[in-house]
């Protein structure tokens, strides 16, 4: 498995069209630009959802509107932010995927990404009660501290790992 | 000018805020993790508003209502980006301060981008009374998301005008 996972990456990095746009300064700041915005609005908007279900944001406004309003502009941001993602891991791909730091992020993300879902679908249903449940602002909670700690992990990965 | 910039940003890294943030291993990924869980809050909820004002989200809610729901997260955004961002200038100030990318993010396009989105903010109230957003507020919105991606651009070209 982890043979498969090295031998994939060696092939990601040494892909002529990988190493064309690696080697460009431009286009790696576009991917920075694009991962930077996908993830502000990524981020952003779950955790006004988040702040919102917990009862302390934008509590004249209902949940289920909001959410309907919000969750298209957080999977748009997921998208911009994967897709980006995926090829800077690309230019550098054994690097980061021996950083432990780097499977942290990951995890922390996958984990971040399943609460999103469930809050995603229940989201309508808790707007129409009465009061929102303890369950879900727990949930929110979760939410909210695991998107700070996919950043957190994100900004160790260079700061001690040293790559990227 | 610069050399009053300069001697401000030399005085800057002797206060022991930036001496701490710049001596220690672990203290420089936690502020730029305020930094980053600020700009998402600010850039997520701003884009958020704008894109309703473009006309992309959804009719529900309206524009103006939204701009309400946003408001107290938006300005905590604000201020915890600033509050990271002043942290990591003055840990390097006197690296930032030549660097023309910085100097346009910092002397040009924030204040540029902070007028607009006020305006927007402030506006939004009346152009998006109703369902359907008025054509000012639509284009003022596109505006506001095309400065703040300029912002991203001039941030993220920084490290490319770094004089050694």
């Amino acid at each position: 498995m982890h043979q498969l996972l090295i031998h994939f990456c060696a092939l990601l990095e040494h892909n002529s069209i990988i190493v064309a746009l690696s080697d460009s300064v431009v286009f790696y700041e576009l991917l920075e630009l694009l991962h930077f915005t996908g993830f502000f609005l990524l981020v952003g908007t779950i955790a006004i959802l988040d702040l919102r279900a917990m009862g302390v944001a934008s509590r004249k406004q209902g949940l289920a509107a909001l959410a309907k309003q919000l969750f298209p502009w957080m999977w748009l941001g997921l998208l911009l932010t994967l897709a980006s993602g995926f090829l800077m891991f690309a230019g550098d791909a054994t690097d980061f995927a021996l950083a432990s730091l780097f499977r942290v992020k990951l995890l922390v993300i996958a984990l971040a990404f399943i609460v999103g879902l469930i809050m995603q679908w229940n989201a309508p249903r808790w707007g129409r009660m009465e009061a929102i449940p303890f369950g879900a602002k727990l949930l929110a909670f979760v939410s909210l501290v695991l998107w700070v700690g996919a950043i957190l992990a994100a900004v160790e990965v260079p700061a001690i790992s040293g790559v990227g | 000018m610069l050399d009053f910039f300069m001697s401000f940003a030399k005085w800057l890294q002797t206060t022991w805020w930036a001496v701490d943030i710049s001596s220690s291993l672990w203290a420089y990924p936690f502020v730029q993790l305020t930094h980053f869980a600020g700009l998402s809050l600010w850039i997520g909820t701003s884009f958020a508003l704008d894109l309703r004002l473009v006309g992309l989200g959804k009719k529900d809610p309206t524009g103006a209502e939204l701009a309400r729901a946003l408001f107290v997260w938006n300005w905590v955004g604000f201020g915890t980006a600033i509050t990271g961002g002043f942290l990591l200038f003055s840990a390097a100030a006197t690296k930032y301060i030549p660097n023309p990318a910085f100097e346009i993010k910092l002397g040009v396009l924030i204040p540029l981008a902070l007028i607009v989105h006020i305006v927007v903010q402030r506006k939004a109230l009346a152009w998006g009374a109703t369902r359907e957003v008025q054509i000012a507020g639509r284009i003022a919105g596109l505006i506001e998301m095309v400065l703040w991606l300029c912002v991203i651009t001039a941030a993220v070209s920084i490290p490319s005008f770094e004089i050694h």
